[in-house]
């Protein structure tokens, strides 16, 4: 069971349920329908069925992690002008103190545009930008032809875009949610916030969640599983580095935010009381659940930064970062203790003085990590040679701005001074000064790889204008606000002794903004009119994407990448070399060897000697070579129409009751061709025939001996553990709130739950059996079993209605009675719902199995049983905790 | 190589341990100590369905680290966030 078929380091695979060895097949197939054939760079490689750049239609079915990572930055960088226009509105209201009604902006459109920029900026545009990167340089960093499920890939751009769209379109639905971009209860609710534009916001930012975690899986699977032989994470490039923490945090963080936000749209959408103003500690409840997804978050914006500055100051300074194991394993540290600090940012909700006591001791912690890292970037500096180009100004500049937002924010992790800046300017200031610092670094990025992406140069004197016009902007923006810290947070009235600072933060905004404009103009002109940048025009490189050509190849590298001999070798193809950043060896770019034996400079090597030092054969080279990958489909974009429909419909279903009149009628039925659009779309792309990238390629640690999908199917469950833990965990505190042992169950009588309970342990069991049976090739064993597991989960669903009907009608108690009566309804509940996806699978693998599917590759029957027995093992929690106790 | 016999073992283990902790709080015992048995049958039940249903015990270790993460990190926040309730 464990010897997987897929494992063979140049087997396909592939990332649907529909898998198929049918390789050739399928590339002639998708040949012949999928539009012109790439000859415009004339590699003989990139003939799969995708249009050329130039083709619109390109861009809506492209797979490829390259296009995706240029879709990434394009539609983020759109987000960045939505966030800022936001501001310099705020910034214009905040010229002079006004009284509510005066100004530019009325006092509600104020509350939407603070709201709704920091939304943006987090959100939509931060850590997607930074995603733009990691999806168009981590797998060339790491020697993969693409993420290992190209399509899932897609998928989250599409989700994210779509997600965008639906918080854009909330502002035009009686205005969006305008309670601030953290959502404290109570004020999330309808009751404040009553608007379905307030709803859309919320449901937009549960679909952004959506897509992170189909990405975090995929960029888990990938990093892990697809690396290079000799590409040991030991040895793997910082900014990569930076990616794979990135999304760890990402993969638990997010998936407490879905909770959040699961409840908190169960309370708007269906009437539940989880926040309510006279519940048991909802307000707090929201902060716990907020803030342990929000404190990782300011490290999952800020790390890909973090990584750009460690490659932009190695390639800029030509020397190797100092102390690269120690700046490793602080950002290990960081990662991991950035889940046990959150509750300093609750200092002045009603929690306890032993708790704010010890959460203050574990934020001093966390801030000494970083400043290891921190001297380790100004000592990589002090003992290299530094070249003033755009990108080293931008990242150095991040770099200052950052030191200056951490050590003002220490002032925030002491309690007591927390009292009095809590809900300032203090506290606006230093954030900015944190996150944009982040954006200053990553500006470095786009700077760095955009010869790369483009394979031209930008202009470096407007590259030089545009940081000088940045970095003033940026100052006199923001260090004004530590000035005129006593104003208070999000609203618009001020001291008028302040007017003065006020006044020049608003024209450092007015700087800020249009120094973007600079970039835009060189970065578009450039494209057409720049110099033509060859595969590194930075030399001093020291990773891989600088090892091919700008713009790299479909399927990046001319032959197998392989680390084996210490160097990048291509095995089989035309071969280049190129040192690495191999822990061991001396810094790759040290300045006393001088330009020609490093960085991207071409030496040809003896290709049999390279494949003598490789554990790879000639024959799985050959295989690799002739693999062709699939790199369109249509499906992920209409996911993504379907799954906008479906919650801008649901977004007029408020305390469950749709609007009135026609809008009414408008949501309902976007509603309904959502869920049909969004349905059949899945069911399209699990059909599809996809041929995803050959691989693993080497070095797979800690999961050689477990497939992509599998794999992937675990990390996709670690995110369900945190998503239902946080469920319980939400009841066992809102039940320990008011009083643990006088909340009795809701259902009077335990035998429902129990039966459902022997239910849901026989069709695990029959799961088991289609798993033997699929083993032994049996088809009529396959199809029985997992008929008898539709079976037995209809019954289980059947046997749950029956028993809230009798809730419902006979002790007259509806979801919204109270705190007692929502938890139960709403955690059975989406465990219910995760019963109806198991079913809708096991039904698709009923008529695949039908047709003989299964028998020499049981390892769909095997994926999905993961699920369920997941599914299982959380009602054996549920029903004690609902049931009995 | 199948191991029918042995899943089918698990299924009535699993099958009867559901019954018992229906019965435990029946039989009238303290309630913290029907609460603690309770769970840890719950706890029991969920490593065997993990251990030999979702086969974890013939994969790679890194897999279950995996999952005991993911269930550390929700502990830590029911935990922490219960703890700081003000009496």
């Amino acid at each position: 069971m464990t010897d997987d078929p897929t494992d063979g380091p140049t087997a396909p695979t592939d990332d649907g349920a529909a898998s198929s060895g049918e390789t050739d097949h399928d590339a002639e197939r998708a040949r012949a329908d999928g539009g012109a054939l790439e000859v415009a760079d004339g590699h003989a490689q990139d003939e799969h069925a995708m249009p050329p750049t130039s083709s619109l239609k390109r861009w809506f079915v492209t797979t490829n992690h390259k296009d995706v990572g240029l879709l990434y930055i394009a539609t983020s960088l759109s987000f960045l002008m939505l966030g800022g226009v936001l501001a310099l509105l705020m910034r214009a209201q905040l010229w002079v103190p006004r009284a509510p009604g005066t100004g530019p902006l009325s006092a509600m459109a104020y509350n939407q545009a603070v709201s709704v920029h920091g939304l943006v900026m987090v959100f939509w545009f931060l850590s997607p930008f930074a995603f733009g990167f990691a999806n168009y340089v981590v797998p060339l960093q790491m020697g993969a032809k693409d993420l290992a499920f190209p399509r899932l890939n897609a998928l989250s751009y599409w989700l994210y875009l779509s997600s965008g769209v639906l918080l854009f379109v909330s502002f035009f639905q009686g205005g969006t949610f305008a309670g601030g971009w953290t959502m404290y209860a109570p004020l999330n609710l309808p009751a404040f916030t009553p608007s379905v534009g307030g709803s859309a916001a919320v449901l937009a930012l549960m679909l952004f969640v959506a897509s992170v975690t189909v990405s975090s899986v995929n960029f888990l699977t990938t990093m892990h599983r697809m690396r290079a032989e000799g590409l040991t994470l030991r040895r793997l490039p910082l900014f990569s580095w930076t990616i794979l923490l990135t999304v760890w945090m990402m993969l638990f963080a997010f998936a407490a935010l879905l909770a959040a936000l699961l409840l908190l749209s169960a309370d708007r959408l269906l009437g539940t009381t989880y926040f309510a103003v006279n519940g048991a500690n909802g307000a707090l409840l929201w902060t716990h659940l907020f803030w342990f997804f929000g404190h990782p978050e300011v490290y999952i914006v800020f790390f890909p930064a973090l990584g750009v500055m460690a490659e932009v100051f190695q390639t800029f300074t030509g020397r190797r970062i100092v102390g690269r194991k120690w700046f490793i394993a602080a950002m290990v540290l960081v990662a991991l203790q950035s889940f046990i600090v959150w509750m300093h940012h609750m200092f002045l909700t009603s929690i306890n003085l032993e708790i704010k006591t010890l959460f203050m001791a574990t934020t001093i912690g966390i801030s000494l990590p970083f400043d290891l890292m921190v001297f380790s970037l100004i000592y990589t500096m002090v003992k290299g040679k530094i070249r003033f180009k755009t990108p080293f100004l931008f990242s150095f500049g991040g770099l200052l701005l950052f030191i200056l937002g951490g050590i003002t924010g220490v002032f925030l992790g002491a309690v007591v001074l927390d009292y009095e800046f809590r809900g300032t300017y203090w506290v606006v200031a230093h954030f900015h000064y944190v996150m944009v610092g982040g954006v200053t670094a990553l500006i470095g990025g786009l700077y760095y790889w955009y010869p790369k992406m483009v394979g031209r140069m930008y202009d470096e004197f407007l590259g030089k204008v545009h940081f000088a016009l940045y970095f003033v902007g940026f100052n006199l923006l923001y260090f004004p606000m530590f000035v005129a810290w006593e104003t208070p947070r999000r609203v618009f009235d001020y001291d008028p002794g302040m007017t003065a600072w006020h006044q020049m933060a608003t024209v450092g905004a007015v700087v800020l903004g249009a120094s973007f404009l600079v970039m835009i103009y060189n970065l578009v002109t450039s494209a057409y009119r720049g110099e033509v940048a060859d595969e590194d025009p930075w030399n001093y490189v020291t990773t891989a994407e600088w090892a091919v050509s700008s713009p790299p190849p479909l399927e990046n590298f001319p032959g197998l990448p392989s680390y084996a001999r210490g160097t990048l070798e291509f095995l089989g193809g035309s071969s280049s070399a190129l040192k690495t950043v191999d822990d061991d060896a001396p810094a790759a770019a040290d300045r006393g060897t001088g330009a020609a034996t490093d960085g991207g400079a071409p030496a040809t090597l003896d290709g049999s000697e390279a494949l003598a030092a490789s554990a790879h054969t000639a024959e799985e080279v050959q295989a690799g070579e002739d693999h062709h990958a699939s790199h369109a489909s249509v499906w992920p974009f209409l996911v993504g129409v379907g799954a906008l429909l479906l919650l801008l419909g649901l977004s007029g279903f408020t305390n469950a009751t749709w609007s009135e009149g026609a809008m009414g009628t408008a949501h309902q039925a976007s509603t309904g061709v959502g869920a049909v659009v969004t349905f059949g779309a899945l069911v399209g792309m699990a059909r599809e025939q996809f041929v995803g990238p050959s691989g693993p390629y080497g070095e797979s640690w800690p999961f050689e001996k477990v497939s992509n999908m599998k794999t992937g199917m675990w990390i996709f469950l670690v995110s369900d553990v945190v998503l239902f833990g946080a469920f319980i965990g939400a009841y066992v505190f809102l039940r320990f709130s008011s009083g643990w042992i006088a909340w009795e169950p809701i259902p009077d009588n335990v035998v429902p739950g129990l039966i459902n309970t022997y239910l849901l342990l026989t069709s695990s069991f029959t799961v088991i059996l289609a798993l033997e049976a699929a083993e032994r090739e049996s088809r009529g064993g396959v199809v029985a079993s997992l008929v008898a597991t539709v079976v037995l989960g209809l019954g289980f669903l059947g046997n749950k209605a029956i028993e809230w009907e009798h809730l419902f009608t006979d002790k007259g108690i509806w979801i919204d009675s109270g705190i007692r009566e929502s938890t139960f309804f709403v955690t059975t509940g989406l465990h219910a719902a995760h019963v109806v996806v198991g079913l809708l699978i096991t039904l698709y693998l009923i008529l695949r199995a039908w047709n003989g599917a299964y028998l020499d590759d049981a390892a769909p029957v095997e994926h999905f049983g993961l699920y369920w027995h997941f599914v299982d093992i959380v009602w054996l929690f549920l029903f004690p905790l609902f049931y009995i106790l | 190589m199948t191991r029918l016999k042995l899943y089918t073992a698990i299924y009535v283990v699993l099958f009867v341990s559901a019954t018992v902790q229906v019965l435990v709080e029946q039989a009238g015992i303290a309630y913290e100590t029907a609460l603690a048995v309770i769970l840890a049958l719950s706890f029991v039940k969920a490593v065997i369905v993990a251990g030999y249903y979702q086969h974890l015990r013939w994969e790679p270790r890194s897999l279950t680290y995996l999952m005991g993460i993911g269930l550390l990190a929700v502990l830590a926040l029911t935990v922490a966030a219960t703890y700081s309730i003000t009496p």
